[in-house]
C-alpha cells in the first residue's frame, strides 16, 4: 500500500515569490485553504475547508510548524479527523524549494500517514455498514444454527 | 479452551482484540508474532484469534509451520481513502498555485 504522496512542480518564479505563497496566511488562502498559519517554529495552526462526510472528515486540518529553512524548506504536521478535535489521520507535509532555470522546483511530500486512533477507524468502518453487515450475517448464521439444533 | 460465539460489537469491545486488529491492519502476522506483543498465554492469544476469525474479521492461512492471520480489509480501507483524497487534493492545489502565480506575471 502506497503511504506517501509526492508531487513536483516547476514554477517560473524565484524562490522568494513561491516561499511567500507557502508561508503567508493571506496568500496561502488564495490557492490552498483558509488558515491561521504563522512562520514560527512550533506554531499550532489550522486549515479550514468544507466537511466531507464520506471520508469522516470535518474539514479542519490540525497542523504544527516542525521545520523552517527560509526559501528552502518548510515542514508541518497534518492531522485530521471526524470532528470534535478527534484525530484519526496523522501525517506530515514537507515542502522543498530548489532554485532552477529562472524558476523554482517545488517538491511536496505528504507522508508518514498513520491511523492515529484505531478505535475511531473501527467505528467509522461500522458506520459504513461493513461491520453492521457482518453482524447481520453472524446473526443469521446463529439463527440457522439454533434452528438446526432445534430440528 | 472453549471459544464463545460473539457478535462484532463484543469482538471489538475487547482492548486486546482491538490492538490485534490494529496490528493486522498494517500487515499479516503469524499467531506467534502476534502473541509476542501480549502479556498473555499462547492459548489465550489463540482464543482471541479464533474469536476474530469466527466473527469474520480475519482469515487464517498456514504457511510453512506458521499460522498467518490476515485482516479482511473491506471495512478498514479508511487510510487508503484518505491518502487518495489528499493525493488529488494536493494535485489540484498545486495547480491553483500555478494559475495564481501565472496571473501575477501577466498583471505585472
Amino acid at each position: 500500500m502506497e503511504r506517501s504522496i509526492n508531487h513536483s512542480v516547476f514554477y517560473p518564479h524565484p524562490p522568494e515569490v513561491v516561499w511567500d505563497y507557502l508561508t503567508k496566511a493571506e496568500l496561502m488562502e488564495q490557492w490552498l485553504m483558509k488558515n491561521n498559519f504563522e512562520l514560527k517554529l512550533g506554531h499550532d495552526f489550522q486549515f479550514n475547508t468544507g466537511p466531507i462526510p464520506s471520508l469522516h472528515f470535518d474539514g479542519i486540518v490540525y497542523c504544527k510548524v516542525l521545520e523552517i529553512e527560509p526559501l528552502k524548506k518548510l515542514t508541518y504536521s497534518w492531522k485530521c479527523g471526524p470532528g470534535k478535535g478527534k484525530i484519526t489521520i496523522d501525517s506530515i507535509v514537507y515542502w522543498t524549494l530548489q532554485a532552477k532555470d529562472n524558476g523554482t522546483e517545488v517538491l511536496l511530500e505528504n507522508s508518514g500517514f498513520k491511523e492515529a486512533d484505531f478505535n475511531v477507524v473501527i467505528f467509522n468502518a461500522m458506520d459504513q455498514g461493513w461491520l453492521a453487515n457482518m453482524n447481520k450475517i453472524s446473526k443469521i448464521l446463529n439463527e440457522t444454527k439454533d434452528a438446526s439444533t432445534r430440528a | 479452551m472453549p471459544v464463545p460465539e460473539l457478535d462484532v460489537f463484543q469482538v471489538i469491545a475487547d482492548p486486546s482484540r482491538r490492538e490485534m486488529l490494529r496490528m493486522l491492519s498494517e500487515k499479516s502476522l503469524p499467531i506467534n508474532s502476534l502473541a509476542e506483543h501480549f502479556d498473555m498465554s499462547r492459548p489465550a492469544v489463540s482464543k482471541h484469534v479464533k474469536i476474530m476469525y469466527n466473527a469474520g474479521f480475519i482469515s487464517i492461512e498456514d504457511i510453512g509451520r506458521e499460522r498467518y492471520c490476515t485482516l479482511k480489509k473491506d471495512g478498514f480501507d479508511e487510510l487508503q481513502k484518505w491518502i487518495s483524497f489528499f493525493d488529488n487534493f494536493w494535485k489540484t492545489k498545486l495547480k491553483n498555485l500555478e494559475t495564481l502565480l501565472n496571473n501575477k506575471i501577466k498583471k505585472s
